[in-house]
C-alpha cells in the first residue's frame, strides 16, 4: 500500500504538534520563540502560530545541543546558526570543483 | 543477545563519579555529535555513547545495569532473567531525544519496558522522525519510494522488540531539501487505545556533482567552448529537469552566472535556475589544434594578467 504524505510547509503544524514532533512540552519551545532562538512563526504570535520544517529540523537540533552539552539556549542556537551556514558551504563545495594543486 | 559494555562505551571506571560520567559523555559527544563529526562512523558511535549515558546517567537504570551485568564482558552472550527489572522503577525516558527505535536490542529489552506503557489512561504514541534520500530530480517528477524503519514493538512477554517495517510513500513534486513529509499515523503505536503517532521524513538530496541547491533555487555550471563564450549563440544546456535551449550572450567570460527564471524547483514561486559559465579549451594534442592555437596567438596577442600587478 502507498500511502501519501504531507509537506509541513503546505500543511504547517501547531505548536501542540511542533511540541509532539520534537517530544518536548509547548512551554520549552515557547521560551525559546519569545527569545527569538527557533523560528519566528507565521504569524509572529503565539496563539495561532504554525510552524514548517526549518522549526521541526531547528527545535530537534536545539534540543540535541542543550540536552547532549549541557548547553544554555542561547549558546545552543548560536551552534546551530553555526551548523546551518556549514551546511550550506558544504553544500557549495560539494558542487565545486575540485583543487588541483601545481608545484 | 550480546552484553554491551557501557563503562567502556564511555570509557570510564565501574567506580566512576556522576560527574566523571557527564565528563566522559560530552567529551564522547564533541567527537562522534553526527552534525559536526567528521568519523566514518560517527552516527553508530553516537548512538552507542546516548545509550551508554542514558543508563549511567540515570542512577535507577545504573544500578539495575550494575547489578544484573555483573561478571559479562562487551559483546559476550547476554539474556535478562524472567524477573529482570523487578525491584527497580523505570521512569526517565527512552534516551537521547527520546527516539526509541535508535536503541540497541540490549537496551530495548533491558528498559524498554518501562515508562509510558504503565499508564491506565488513553495516550497518544510518539511522533517519530527518518531521513529519506531521494534524487534531485524528483523534486520535479515526484516519487513513490520505500522507507525502511526499526519500530519498537511490545512482545507477548512484555519486552519491547525492535521490528523492520517496510513504508511505500509517496513524494509529492516540488520538495526542498530539509523540508519534512508528515505521514499520518505511522509514528509508534497509542496506549489503551490512543492515535498513533506520526512519522516524520526529512528530505535529503543525493550528492549530485553537477547541481546544488538554495531553497527553490538550483546552481549549476555551464560547460563551454571558447568561441560559443566569445561570440555567443544558443546552445542545449542539461537542467535537472531536462534539456533546455538557451542562448550565451556574446563575450561572457568564465564565471558569468546565467539566470533562467522560474527553472528551478517547481512551487509557487517556482525557484530559478542559475549556471555559471565555465570555459572548456579544445585539447592541443593534434599538430592541427596546437597550430590553430599559434595562429591565435599571434593574430590575437592578449595578455590576461596585465592587470596584475606584483
Amino acid at each position: 500500500m502507498t500511502i501519501t504524505c504531507i509537506l509541513t510547509d503546505d500543511q504547517p503544524l501547531t505548536l501542540l504538534e511542533l511540541a509532539n514532533a520534537c517530544q518536548v512540552e509547548p512551554a520549552w519551545i515557547a521560551e525559546r520563540i519569545m527569545a527569538g532562538l527557533v523560528i519566528t512563526p507565521i504569524p509572529a504570535r503565539l496563539d495561532g502560530a504554525l510552524f514548517g520544517s526549518r522549526a521541526i529540523e531547528r527545535t530537534r537540533q536545539l534540543l540535541r545541543i542543550e540536552n547532549d552539552f549541557d548547553a544554555n539556549p542561547e549558546l545552543a542556537a548560536l551552534v546551530v546558526d553555526m551548523m546551518e551556514q556549514l551546511t550550506m558551504l558544504r553544500r557549495q563545495i560539494r558542487q565545486d570543483h575540485p583543487v588541483i594543486d601545481i608545484l | 543477545m550480546q552484553f554491551k559494555d557501557y563503562y567502556a562505551i564511555l570509557g570510564v571506571d565501574r567506580n566512576a563519579s556522576q560527574e566523571d560520567i557527564r565528563k566522559a559523555y560530552r567529551r564522547l559527544a564533541r567527537k562522534y555529535h553526527p552534525d559536526v563529526s567528521k568519523e566514518a562512523n560517527a552516527e553508530q558511535m553516537m548512538k552507542e555513547v546516548n545509550e551508554a549515558n542514558a543508563v549511567l546517567s540515570d542512577p535507577e537504570k545504573k544500578a539495575a545495569y550494575d547489578q544484573m551485568g555483573q561478571g559479562f564482558r562487551a559483546d559476550e552472550d547476554f539474556s535478562p532473567p524472567p524477573d529482570w527489572g523487578s525491584g527497580f522503577e523505570f521512569s526517565g525516558r527512552g534516551f537521547g531525544d527520546g527516539n526509541m527505535h535508535d536503541a540497541s536490542e540490549f537496551f530495548s529489552r533491558m528498559f524498554g519496558h518501562g515508562g509510558r506503557n504503565r499508564h491506565s489512561h488513553q495516550m497518544r504514541g510518539e511522533d517519530r522522525h527518518a531521513r529519506i534520500v531521494v534524487d534531485l530530480a524528483t523534486a520535479w517528477t515526484g516519487a513513490s519510494q520505500t522507507v525502511s524503519l526499526r519500530v519498537p514493538e511490545m512482545g507477548a512477554d512484555g519486552q519491547v522488540v525492535l521490528r523492520e517495517q517496510s513504508l511505500q510513500v509517496t513524494i509529492p513534486a516540488g520538495i526542498t531539501e530539509g523540508q519534512h513529509l508528515r505521514v499520518a499515523g505511522q509514528g509508534t503505536p497509542g496506549f489503551n487505545g490512543g492515535p498513533a503517532g506520526d512519522l516524520f521524513l526529512e528530505i535529503s538530496f543525493r550528492p549530485d556533482g553537477r547541481f546544488r541547491t538554495e531553497g527553490r533555487d538550483v546552481h549549476g555550471h555551464l560547460p563551454v567552448t571558447p568561441w560559443e563564450a566569445a561570440l555567443g549563440g544558443s546552445i542545449q544546456a542539461m537542467t535537472p529537469s531536462g534539456p533546455v535551449e538557451m542562448r550565451i550572450p556574446a563575450e561572457s567570460q568564465a564565471g558569468r552566472k546565467l539566470r533562467l527564471k522560474g527553472r528551478g524547483i517547481p512551487g509557487n514561486p517556482p525557484g530559478d535556475l542559475y549556471l555559471e559559465l565555465q570555459v572548456v579549451l579544445p585539447p592541443a594534442k593534434t599538430e592541427a589544434a596546437r597550430d590553430l592555437y599559434r595562429k591565435m596567438a599571434e593574430t590575437m596577442p592578449f595578455n590576461p594578467r596585465q592587470e596584475i600587478r606584483p
